[in-house]
């Protein structure tokens, strides 16, 4: 198996390699670069740059060059000094910017993930051993809606509700008295006021999902012989019910957590800007916008790197918790 | 046994994660009760301030020995600058709340705030000292002697004098270091010749300095105004990183230790912007206390600001700025409802959401008038490379049926909310060159007059669809190219009314910045920008072809711009559009100037290049009920730097 990741890992190198030639040359596809951009957003505050004002802006940034030259020196700085190279929009080299944001968006993703494990997976249990009763029905409608829903207009309909009864649309992680306060227990509560919405919003779809995958393979496998010879032997229902048929339903379950890598150093971009979360989704989405292309190029590549090693760790993972997998490998 | 144990923990943490969890869920509505609001930092204070010179925060610092003494801080007596307040004498304390669309909206914050040497007075036809005390000037109008306030100090407290005025000029300006021209109104021009020259600016004395011309310049302090209202910088400051006085390997280090990649940009960043950054000295009565790429953007008041109201209360009244950013222009009016924030600007399309809410939400709307054109026109490209399309564009004829075919009080109605009246694009009544019975030309909405022009025109011709071709039997598209979908509405209707013309019109919206290279490659036939002048001779850009800018000139302004090297030769009309402009740079006297602008604004009358359907409508600002001193009946335009107009620093919060 050692040998086997070992093959896989360094697979990841030219892949990855490839990814990043290929978002660059995409990056620069469209019409227009930074400065027509920036430019533009300056004349419409009436502040108007001349033909001369561009073009000195232009090789003051660089990019007069050729891309393939912009892209050659770009990935020799990320080789040689592990600098991304720079973002024009916040005038700061691109690491500082992600790391700016990273926090905050390391908290709502792994707090929305938890989220969507908690909530689904004992839901999933409950509809499956209880099919067809009642309660099924409501968490599998329930469930049907959530992945139906589109987040961003669950999230404008949680803050029309949210201003109407409170009087506040919660907007963003911080009330505005504690953006910029240190970290003290009433700003962490409020952090934790403000996520509700977020974490609910940006959960449901896969929480729905989860709750879905987990009812179909727990009902595949409750009348399993082996549930079956268990129960015969007398042993208690819930010992039987999280012995035997959760484990083995958990299989998919895991074997994708791997893929919310990319996901959970974004998180979310549409339902972000509607709530004005201060996360990675939406600046990575106004690096594109504005052709801040060091920013959104080094974004690009960073979840590319995150799905590969995501499929990376779900792989193993999976050798890990299930016995048949792992058999396989050592049949080679 | 092992897994099975292993799974079991599992179980459990995810158990144990979830009560977590479910704690967390029902916390706000507990919170909710309570409401706390975590104290406002109301001032200590309170109402016994109604003596107090300056605000309770700086008078504690002041008792402890950390800041000096009011009347230290303050220019000398006879050299302060009284604010008139607009409603009454304000008291100190409370946050100006607004949204920001953060550090790529420079101006938003930047306007506001700002404090020109010479500032438009109310009505905006002339100026007024402020950062400077006053002027004088010869009588051929070539030397300005301009006096600044003795005492003034910059945010740090260092001497604000003449030394910073001409550090700017010799070492900034004139090097061009902050990635700008020398602007054009440091240059006068020989009528005669043609001859332009630069003025030359001369220290007299620690408050005084000179500015002369070589030949008269009438508009000097006005152009200034528009062109350079910050005619100083802190030299101490700038001395500290200009590669002229530290060279350019420390520039280059002092740079990278800002986080920034490149010197130019830097002094572009620090010399131009200068506003955003804290490091900086500024003599704004906010200065800015956080970084600009955080989430919330702060400007605290400033102790050394120079300003009193006519109570000698030291300005401004309210403690600070507070700019937090927001992603979507949706979030400024839930905000706004909210209460979140207390002083926010909006175009006219948001008026019946803010209107509705407008007791709820606790604010009211005060409209400012736009000396704007029109709020719904379309601009047709007089240069337009294809020629049937160019020789449409060009007859006046063609313009009279686009403007007769359409329904301009349907378009007023849906598109402005009634707001803006069904007139033609015109300058508006109150603003300088406006002209009787503009806004009713070609305003009758009348169909068949419109096809009979069309028809007159050589476009009979059909299609199978039944639209029109050109003379020569080829196709006819009307092409109009948007940068945004705001005016998707307008857009709609005109499409109806050009089609039911029989003229095929295609609509077709581009992000902004290839808009923008569009425009500067000629490849806009139509689009939608409406016209704002507040005053030809100050800022012309909009009406006369001097560069390519307006999409109606389109590469008339090239032509110019490159001294007829490049782009298309000015002609005709637009061709006495760039003499009067010359005379208007060359005038002796005010008189000259008014009558060369009138005839431009009357070439435009003649010509109707750009076609309005909808009459401007007002800027809107919504301001909290507690906020006071904000006057109600001004005009907004850039030029007058927007809310600045307003005079910020009187606005006061009644707690």
């Amino acid at each position: 198996m050692l040998q086997y990741i070992i093959r896989r890992i360094l697979l990841v190198i030219p892949v990855v390699m490839f990814i990043s030639f290929v978002v660059f040359y995409i990056i620069q596809l469209p019409p227009g670069d930074y400065v027509s951009s920036y430019s533009a957003t300056m004349s419409a505050a009436g502040d108007v740059m001349t033909q001369v004002e561009m073009d000195e802006m232009r090789s003051n940034l660089g990019l007069d060059r050729p891309v393939y030259e912009q892209y050659l020196v770009w990935v020799k700085k990320i080789v040689l000094h592990g600098d991304f190279g720079f973002s024009f929009n916040y005038n700061k080299p691109v690491l500082a910017v992600v790391k700016q944001y990273m926090g905050l968006t390391l908290v709502v993703s792994i707090v929305t993930m938890v989220f969507q494990y908690v909530v689904a997976i004992p839901i999933g249990i409950y509809t499956a051993v209880k099919q067809y009763s009642a309660g099924d029905y409501f968490f599998s409608g329930i469930s049907f809606i959530g992945m139906a829903t589109p987040n961003f207009l669950l999230a404008i309909i949680l803050m029309f509700l949210s201003y109407t009864w409170f009087g506040d649309p919660l907007l963003g992680l911080f009330s505005n008295e504690y953006v910029n306060a240190p970290w003290s227990w009433d700003k962490a509560v409020d952090l934790m006021k403000h996520m509700v919405i977020p974490v609910i919003v940006i959960g449901l779809a896969s929480t729905a999902d989860l709750i879905r995958v987990m009812r179909g393979q727990m009902l595949d496998e409750l009348n399993k012989p082996n549930v079956v010879t268990a129960r015969a032997k007398g042993l208690s229902e819930t010992r039987i019910l999280l012995k035997y048929p959760t484990r083995a339903a958990l299989n998919p379950i895991v074997s994708t957590i791997g893929w919310s890598l990319s996901s959970i150093f974004t998180g979310s971009t549409i339902t972000a800007i509607v709530l004005n979360l201060p996360i990675q989704g939406p600046v990575m989405y106004n690096a594109l916008l504005g052709q801040d292309m060091y920013l959104a190029g080094s974004w690009l590549l960073f979840m590319a790197l995150l799905t590969v090693l995501g499929t990376l760790i779900s792989d193993i993972l999976l050798a890990w918790l299930d016995p048949k997998i792992r058999t396989e490998f050592r049949g080679n | 046994m092992k897994r099975s144990k292993m799974m079991l923990v599992l179980f459990v943490m995810i158990a144990i994660i979830a009560a977590g969890c479910t704690n967390n869920n029902s916390s706000p509505s507990a919170t909710n009760e309570s409401k706390e609001k975590p104290t406002e930092t109301a001032a200590p204070v309170d109402n016994a301030q109604a003596g107090a010179k300056e605000a309770p925060a700086f008078a504690a610092l002041v008792k402890d020995g950390k800041l000096p003494k009011l009347e230290d801080r303050m220019p000398v007596a006879a050299d302060i600058k009284i604010e008139e307040v607009v409603d009454e004498i304000g008291q100190y304390g409370g946050e100006w709340k607004m949204p920001w669309n953060g550090p790529s909206d420079k101006w938003g914050v930047g306007q506001p705030t700002e404090e020109a040497l010479f500032r438009f007075n109310k009505e905006g036809n002339k100026v007024e000292p402020n950062v400077a005390k006053g002027y004088e000037v010869n009588d051929d109008s070539t030397v300005f002697t301009i006096h600044l306030r003795e005492g003034m100090k910059w945010s740090d407290g260092v001497p604000f004098t003449t030394e910073d005025v001409i550090f700017y000029w010799e070492h900034m300006l004139k090097k061009e270091t902050f990635g700008k021209k020398i602007y054009d109104a440091y240059y006068s021009v020989d009528p005669v010749s043609g001859d332009r020259a630069l003025a030359e600016v001369k220290k007299v004395d620690d408050y005084t300095f000179t500015v002369t011309h070589k030949y008269p310049s009438v508009q000097f302090l006005e152009r200034v105004a528009i062109d350079n209202k910050w005619f100083f910088a802190p030299k101490h400051f700038h001395e500290t990183i200009l590669p002229e006085f530290v060279g350019d390997a420390k520039t280059l280090e002092i740079t990278k230790s800002w986080g920034y990649e490149d010197p130019k940009v830097f002094l572009v960043e620090t010399g131009y912007y200068d506003w955003l950054h804290k490091e900086i000295p500024t003599i704004r009565a906010w200065m800015p206390t956080t970084d600009p790429n955080s989430d919330q953007f702060v400007m605290e008041r400033n102790p050394y600001f120079w300003k009193t109201d006519s109570e000698g209360k030291q300005l401004p009244y309210i403690d600070r700025l507070v700019a937090t950013k927001i992603q979507d222009p949706s979030q400024k009016v839930l905000g706004t409802l909210a209460g979140d924030y207390n002083l926010v600007v909006f175009g006219a399309n948001d008026f019946t959401v803010l209107k509705e809410n407008e007791k709820k939400g606790d604010y009211r709307i005060i409209p400012w008038t736009q000396p704007a054109w029109s709020s719904a026109g379309i601009q047709l490209n007089q240069t337009t490379p294809d020629p049937n399309l160019r020789k449409l564009f060009q007859d006046i004829r063609f313009r009279e049926a686009l403007s007769i075919g359409v329904n301009r009080v349907e378009i007023s109605e849906i598109v402005t909310n009634g707001l803006g009246e069904p007139i033609q694009a015109s300058v508006p009544e109150g603003v300088m060159g406006y002209q009787e019975g503009w806004k009713d030309q070609w305003t009758e909405f009348n169909p068949e007059r419109a096809n009979q022009i069309l028809d007159e025109l050589g476009l009979t011709k059909r299609d199978k669809d039944n639209f029109r071709l050109n003379a020569d039997g080829s196709e006819l598209t009307l092409t109009i190219i948007e940068s945004s979908t705001d005016t998707a509405a307008f857009l709609e209707l005109l499409k109806k009314y050009f089609e039911d013309m029989g003229l095929k019109t295609n609509l077709k919206v581009v992000d902004g910045g290839t808009h923008f290279d569009m425009k500067y490659a000629n490849q806009i036939p139509i689009t939608t920008e409406n016209i704002s002048v507040a005053n030809v001779a100050f800022r012309p850009d909009a009406i006369v072809p001097l560069r390519v800018i307006t999409p109606w000139f389109g590469h008339y302004g090239l032509y110019t711009q490159s001294g007829g090297k490049e782009g298309v030769k000015p002609e005709g009309d637009i061709a006495l559009i760039l003499e009067n402009w010359e005379k208007i740079k060359a005038s002796k006297t005010q008189e000259e100037i008014d009558q060369y602008s009138n005839e431009i604004i009357k070439l435009h009358m003649k010509n109707q290049w750009v076609i309005g359907y909808a009459g401007p409508t007002p800027t809107l600002i919504a301001a909290s009920n507690s906020i006071h001193n904000i006057p109600t009946d001004m005009v907004w335009a850039d030029e007058y730097r927007s809310l600045g107009q307003g005079h910020p620093s009187q606005f006061f919060i009644k707690q």
